[in-house]
């Protein structure tokens, strides 16, 4: 689901093209007018120029030499100010040069070709496979098959060993810019996912380990038929789940359950997951904003060909930006529900069921702390604009995961608190800093996405 | 010119003051770069923001401290008279373009704005640029107004005229080709006129108000940068930071809220004058002006650069509950306006996007001299600027208009009075005449008393001895018996006003007897290598 998430915010991101701070408004424009490249995405582009201001701002100056001013041969003396003057524009000549630009200058330049429409072809990619699996490096290389079409080929590593390997296709500007479609092919593993038992009481020191890999085949259509404001998804993805004994410093999960006592563990599964999305999104990005709103209803369809796994879900999305003092705060609020539906006589297994906790959800939880087949997220921020490009946040999560769909109300809420730096521009966030306190600790969180 | 003066020269040569700047080299060599404009943000934000101001007297000044004519800039208004019709006219010679056909011919190369290069039914090339549509008419009619006001203040600017687009008398030459993301350059298609048309504010009979700028006659160099000089122009002698009329931007930008004031705006085009090529130089894009740059949510534009370290300490460490200024001043907000006000705005604590170095260097002389430019500019002839713009809200029209006249009167009120304001010395059988700025331009109350310190000026020692004083409580002060019969004198003129101080500073006359009477050959308003005053200085936000 997280993936999908991800996923999400990133073909919303091509969607509705990128950015950066200093052609803001020239962006602005652009993003309604063409879908830019996912690639050459804010991410990149931020991290570094970040770097590179920093070594500018200390640098540029040596870098760039004051003008010399040329002294005026010793010729006769003038006798107006018209033959001084004179004088020294012939006494200019003979050092007459192209305009040669420094080193940090050429450097930029080669950002300036990026946000001008260029390509970054090879770019860091730091997703990864699943969420929890920790500090993240990755490499991707896009390759162009059209004017607006390209294939961007990538792989992640963490620390803790996930792994991702993809390639995807991404069309941004299909029916008259009204349609993206994003075609995705790829394996990832991830080695040591935490499943603490269903339902919210459960104990952090319940926690065991399991590792599932997944070769998968997607598509995905976007459409904003009205180019803003109405959106609507559909896609189908064919994928095999296998579920197999975790790795790290946890019990793996099958020393503490069975087949019988927690469905799907050791199960092999293959999906064709179909789903379909109606959305109405007033964000000025999903990306980062500070007014706006979102709307959502996803629903999903697991069809395991072997009839055993097959299940729904639909999952709900409420998002609402209140700025005040002239966007220099921010409250902003969120709402997720989730509901899974088992079909005739088949089971959900335990690592597709809803979940809460980590980064963008219960932050002061550990990834997947909360799993059953409903579950329901609040999150409320304040965020403090600091300047143009940072901002930090005050921020409350409270969530729970239920067996029944009747006991999805707001009590028995786990819930945090804590408190963010983010780095932003005016269309994505590259880069969040959090420390979230809950009554299993402290958490700190870094992504490089928005929090809702 | 005050550059290149050599130590061995005279101070005043026959011809001074020079009335324009001589460009005698031939600069064909001069050859196109466009700075990468990362890099003009980062050094303005970066290294700029932290500028130490050197003091220096601007150096493109003639000897009577004012800025001759040149490939740069030209002396209108507050030299001359410039009547309402000429402003209006402003720097459009040619004819308007013709819209009954509009063939698309390449994509918009530069500015925020959207728009594409065009030829019109005549032939000529034009550059289109639209509206937002959350600004309709606001940002075309900021071009439109905009260049006739800086055209006026004397720089070159590009002739704009307000036309009209319709899509069913235009066309796609079939050469006309777009940059795409893959880097590829393909045809320019209808979906890619469609994607621009469909982000701009369109009119009800479904044509579009745009602003047409006229291509610009020579070779295109790519913008100036203010600092240095361009290295492959020999006529280019004074560092930009140090040409007053760059420096002065600062007040006139702050007058008309020109935010943006990076290199991209500006413009070097390589023309043949007299048989000789010259660099002339332009202000290509004038439209970051009044509520213009400010996007729906920006707030903090022009009162901020976009980024600062003082206020963002602030915001930081206070969670927000510290407000900037930006937070609370009230804004009358018409669509073809924007966010522009003159109650609580301070030419002093005023913010472009970034500074440039030319910024940095304001003194309170250069201050003074666009002040005077501001001051110029009657009631008048604001209101006919700001007809230009062809509102349909004529309370939008009126509002922005009374705008520009409250802060021409703060640029006045500031900077006339933050030094000696007298100007336009003149000496004959009546004795030393003068007048003060800030008095005649009813900011300021006369001062008690004018002093004159008479001495007579060896011109090839650059020394002065000592002749004596004369007072008086009127700009008439009378001249001392025995001045010299030939050769120069030179008059240290001050003011004594108990609410004024600085105006006890003297300024500096120069005259040489020319045939039977006194020439004003020298004049000097703060001396040279003086730090640059409270005034200039980047104040902290309010």
């Amino acid at each position: 689901m997280l993936r999908r998430a991800g996923r999400l915010w990133q073909i919303r991101k091509a969607v509705y093209g990128t950015f950066t701070d200093r052609f803001e408004r020239r962006l602005r424009f652009k993003r309604q007018s063409e879908g830019w490249s996912s690639v050459s995405a804010f991410g990149v582009l931020t991290r570094f120029a970040m770097v590179v201001l920093a070594v500018a701002s200390t640098n540029v100056a040596a870098a760039q030499p004051p003008p010399a001013e040329e002294s005026p041969q010793q010729t006769a003396q003038p006798t107006s100010r018209q033959a001084e003057i004179e004088q020294q524009q012939a006494a200019k000549v003979p050092t007459e040069h192209p305009y040669v630009p420094n080193t940090a200058e050429r450097l930029f330049r080669h950002v300036d070709t990026i946000l001008e429409g260029g390509t970054l072809a090879w770019h860091p990619f730091f997703e990864n496979a699943y969420s929890g699996g920790g500090f993240t490096l990755g490499v991707g290389h896009v390759n162009y098959v059209g004017a607006y079409n390209y294939i961007d080929v990538r792989g992640s590593y963490t620390v803790t060993g996930y792994k991702r390997v993809e390639a995807e296709f991404i069309a941004p500007r299909l029916f008259n810019r009204r349609g993206h479609l994003s075609v995705l092919g790829g394996w990832r593993e991830a080695t040591q996912v935490g499943f603490y038992g269903l339902g919210t009481n459960t104990a952090k020191e319940d926690r065991t380990n399991y590792l599932f890999n997944q070769p998968y085949a997607s598509a995905l259509l976007t459409m904003f038929p009205t180019r803003r404001v109405l959106m609507l998804r559909g896609g189908a993805e064919f994928s095999r789940w296998s579920q197999e004994p975790g790795e790290g410093s946890f019990p793996s999960v099958e020393t503490k359950y069975t087949p019988a006592t927690l469905p799907g563990l050791g199960a092999q599964v293959t999906y064709l997951h179909t789903q379909g999305t109606v959305g109405v999104d007033w964000r000025t990005s999903p990306g980062y904003t500070r007014r706006g709103g979102f709307l959502g209803a996803t629903l999903h369809d697991y069809h395991d060909r072997d009839a055993a796994f097959g299940f729904q879900m639909m999952e709900y999305t409420a998002i609402e930006h209140v700025p005040i003092l002239r966007e220099a705060w921010v409250l902003a609020f969120h709402g997720r529900v989730q509901t899974a539906f088992e079909k005739d006589g088949q089971q959900i297994p335990f690592f597709m069921l809803p979940a809460v906790g980590g980064g963008s959800s219960l932050r002061g939880y550990s990834s997947w702390r909360f799993r059953d087949r409903n579950s329901i997220l609040v999150q409320a921020e304040w965020r403090i604009m600091v300047n143009r490009y940072l901002e930090t946040a005050f921020f409350y999560d409270a969530g729970k995961v239920t067996a029944r769909t009747s006991d999805l109300d707001l009590s028995g809420l786990k819930s945090d608190f804590g408190f963010g730096v983010r780095f932003h521009g005016p269309f994505a966030t590259p880069l969040r800093v959090e420390l979230a306190k809950s009554p299993e600790g402290l958490s700190l969180v870094f992504a490089s996405s928005a929090s809702f | 010119m005050v550059v290149g003066a050599s130590t061995q020269s005279p101070r005043f040569y026959p011809d001074d003051p020079i009335a324009r700047e001589p460009e005698s080299q031939d600069a064909s060599k001069a050859a196109p770069y466009d700075q990468s404009q990362i890099y003009d943000l980062t050094y303005n934000l970066f290294v700029n923001s932290g500028h130490k101001a050197s003091g220096l007297r601007a150096k493109n000044i003639n000897t009577i401290d004012e800025v001759p004519d040149s490939s740069w800039f030209t002396n209108r208004v507050g030299t001359r008279p410039i009547t309402s019709e000429e402003l209006v006219r402003g720097a459009n010679v040619g004819a308007p373009p013709d819209p009954s056909k509009w063939v698309l011919i390449r994509e918009k190369t530069t500015g925020a704005h959207p728009g594409f290069t065009a030829t019109d039914a005549g032939g000529e090339t034009w550059f289109l640029e639209f509206d937002p549509p959350y600004f309709a008419q606001g940002a075309t009619g900021a071009v439109a107004i905009a260049t006739k006001i800086f055209w006026a203040l004397g720089y070159n600017q590009v002739e704009s005229f307000l036309t009209t687009f319709d899509p069913k008398k235009s066309s796609i030459d079939p050469k006309a080709t777009v940059r795409r993301p893959s880097g590829k350059r393909t045809r320019f298609s209808q979906d890619d006129m469609n994607a621009i048309l469909e982000t701009v504010a369109r009119n009800p009979d479904g044509t579009y108000r745009v602003i047409a700028g006229r291509q610009l006659p020579g070779k295109i160099l790519g913008g100036f940068q203010y600092i240095g000089t361009r290295p492959d122009d020999p006529n280019d002698l004074v560092p930009h930071e140090h040409r007053r009329e760059l420096r002065a931007l600062r007040v006139f930008g702050a007058w008309t809220n020109l935010t943006d004031m990076k290199a991209a705006n500006t413009i070097d085009s390589l023309i043949t004058e007299n048989g000789k090529s010259i660099v002339k130089h332009y202000l290509q894009d004038v439209g970051s002006t009044f509520g213009m740059c400010n996007d729906l949510h920006e707030w903090d534009l022009s009162w901020e650069y976009f980024y600062e370290g003082p206020p963002s300490w602030k915001r930081l460490f206070t969670f927000g509950f510290a407000l900037s200024p930006w937070q609370t001043v009230d804004y009358v907000e018409y669509p073809s306006v924007g966010k522009f006000e003159g109650k609580v705005w301070d030419p002093r604590t005023w913010r472009p996007q970034t500074p440039t170095t030319a910024y940095m260097e304001l003194r309170d002389d250069d201050a003074f001299w666009a002040a005077r430019r501001v001051g110029a500019f009657t009631d008048d002839m604001i209101r006919a600027a700001v007809h230009v713009g062809e509102f349909s809200d004529p309370a939008a029209e009126k509002y922005l208009a009374d705008v520009l006249i409250q802060r021409r009167e703060k640029i006045k009120s500031i900077y006339l009075t933050a030094v000696n304001p007298i100007v336009n010395p003149r000496l004959d059988t009546a004795g030393l005449t003068f007048e003060n700025a800030a008095v005649a331009g009813g900011v300021a109350e006369g001062p008690v008393t004018y002093r004159a310190s008479w001495m007579r000026f060896d011109n090839a020692t650059n020394t002065t001895t000592p002749l004596s004083e004369t007072t008086s409580a009127t700009t008439t002060i009378a001249a001392p018996g025995g001045l010299p019969s030939s050769g120069l004198v030179a008059v240290d003129i001050s003011a004594t006003s108990d609410k004024y101080p600085t105006w006890k500073k003297p300024v500096r006359a120069f005259f040489r007897r020319d045939g039977g009477g006194w020439k004003l050959v020298g004049f000097e308003r703060l001396p040279e290598g003086g730090s640059p005053s409270a005034e200039a200085r980047p104040s902290k936000p309010l």
